[in-house]
């Protein structure tokens, strides 16, 4: 059973944006990857005041005035803040004019986990605990999920489809595979895709303690003393476009992106199965045309909970059989935290420098491995490997599951 | 069975879909069918209902949570802690 089409266009990367905690640029941020620099630490950006989790992997020294460019987006959410600088930096790398010469042959698929959640934060304390008359006036639009589509849209004169996507840790992945989708059946031939998150607030903190999945130490994925994910902040964009689009203005391709794979594990909203992500990355694989022994490396979802590492372990297992022992694994998500709805456009960046690179990030934090986390996991060292393809896995809470596969530009 | 013992057993059958009658102290966690966001949900409903704060962590399996009687020996001693009456 596969997902995948007969005749379509082939899909390719010309340019890559982020923000994450470890940069405030893809370059910065692929630069601390190869480091192995860890963006976990006190928070620092607001008060922790009652909370028991002390730590989150933020985002230092971001000033909107300095480093967002457009004045409306400064008047925007924190979200739209990372979205835009994650966009620009994408669009300028692809070489795309602004405005678009094109603009409805151009999609904006940008979404976010939680939309503007600072911003609900602050409304409420003028309301309930200082007994403000009135909310600020742009409460609402930075609020709104489809914000920052909508800013990236007016900044880069894009008039074709344009509006988020919404699903948890794959919000951003989701954005990337429907961006993909509409090249490749012709309907634009450019798609700014990605996805930003801004969640650490005292009532968000307050909200993730009381689901009981928060680590107070860090978040070592596949370690045996993992103890729960750390929460961080950042957006991640990636510009998709058709590959005759891209030759024919004789754009810089920095990959393909071969392959996509959704499933839903229709089951439980915390608990995940099994069957899901292995059929996320089975029909990725197929969509992509690839055996498993094709693949060179997983980015993994890898959140450092108890249940998602050893489930993705025995998932990984399932799809790439004896592959599965030599697969190089990593959890980029042991450097950044956990993006949320940003993780899977930064992680596919990572993928896509790994390739670029010839370098497969660590996992850090790896000292004595989970007995039932037996892959190899890149541990504390990143390593060169020459690389055709490679897959990045996200899996979101409610079990909603969406897999990529890049591989090297077509020669 | 004294008052904390009763209104933890109490949440418990709150929070199961086939809630039990034979729940004793010694009733392990696992027998009742409790789901991690389960557990979360009644860790809540206990803070909740005696003004305490539980550091239960779901990643981690906590001796405090094996069975009955360890949920309510660990409320009794953040009740003592915390100064408030052990009558909730």
């Amino acid at each position: 059973m596969t997902q995948s089409k007969g005749e379509r266009r082939r899909v390719v990367v010309t340019g890559v944006g982020a923000v994450t905690p470890i940069g405030l640029d893809a370059r910065e941020t692929w630069s601390s990857m190869r480091e192995g620099r860890c963006g976990v630490g006190p928070i620092e950006t607001f008060e922790i005041k009652d909370l028991y989790i002390h730590i989150a992997a933020e985002i230092k020294g971001f000033d909107p005035a300095k480093h967002v460019s457009s004045r409306k987006v400064q008047y925007g959410d924190r979200y739209s803040w990372f979205a835009a600088r994650s966009a620009e930096e994408a669009w300028k790398q692809s070489g795309l004019p602004t405005p678009i010469a094109d603009p409805y042959r151009a999609a904006c698929i940008f979404g976010s986990g939680a939309g503007g959640f600072n911003t609900i934060e602050t409304a409420y304390d003028d309301l309930f605990l200082k007994n403000k008359k009135a909310t600020n006036p742009l409460t609402l639009l930075r609020i709104i999920g489809s914000s920052a589509s909508a800013h990236i849209g007016i900044e880069q004169g894009i008039k074709g489809p344009t509006f988020a996507t919404c699903s948890a840790c794959s919000t951003a992945t989701h954005a990337i595979a429907i961006g993909a989708d509409y090249i490749r059946n012709g309907l634009v031939d450019v798609a700014v895709t990605g996805a930003s998150e801004a969640v650490l607030t005292h009532g968000s903190l307050r909200t993730w303690q009381a689901m009981r999945v928060l680590s107070p130490e860090g978040c070592f994925p596949f370690s045996k003393k993992r103890n729960g994910t750390v929460l961080g902040e950042g957006a991640g964009a990636l510009v998709l476009e058709s590959l005759e689009h891209a030759q024919a203005r004789g754009a810089t391709i920095l990959a393909e992106l071969k392959g996509v794979g959704m499933s839903s594990d229709s089951k439980d909203m915390v608990n995940p199965d099994v069957e899901g992500p292995r059929s996320a990355m089975a029909f990725a694989l197929a969509d992509a045309g690839l055996k498993p022994e094709d693949i060179g490396y997983l980015n993994a979802h890898g959140t450092a909970t108890a249940l998602n590492d050893v489930n993705e372990t025995n998932a990984i297992k399932m799809v790439f059989g004896e592959h599965a022992q030599k697969l190089p694994i990593s959890s980029t998500k042991s450097m950044t935290g956990h993006l949320l709805g940003a993780g899977g456009a930064v992680e596919a960046i990572a993928c896509i420098k790994a390739l670029q690179d010839g370098w497969l990030p660590p996992t850090i934090g790896l000292d004595e491995p989970d007995p039932k986390c037996d892959l190899d996991y890149i541990p504390n060292v990143g390593r060169a490997a020459k690389v055709e393809n490679v897959m990045s896995n996200s899996f979101a809470f409610g079990g909603l599951n969406a897999v990529l596969i890049f591989g090297k530009p077509p020669a | 069975m004294d008052d904390v013992a009763t209104k933890i057993i109490d949440i418990l059958k709150k929070h199961m879909k086939e809630p039990r009658d034979d729940i004793g102290l010694s009733t392990a966690l696992t027998d009742l069918k409790i789901e991690s966001l389960d557990l979360a949900m009644i860790v809540f409903d206990i803070e909740d209902s005696f003004g305490i704060q539980i550091p239960y962590n779901a990643n981690e399996e906590v001796e405090d949570f094996k069975t009955v009687g360890s949920v309510v020996d660990r409320v009794k001693a953040l009740l003592e802690n915390s100064g408030a009456p052990a009558k909730a």
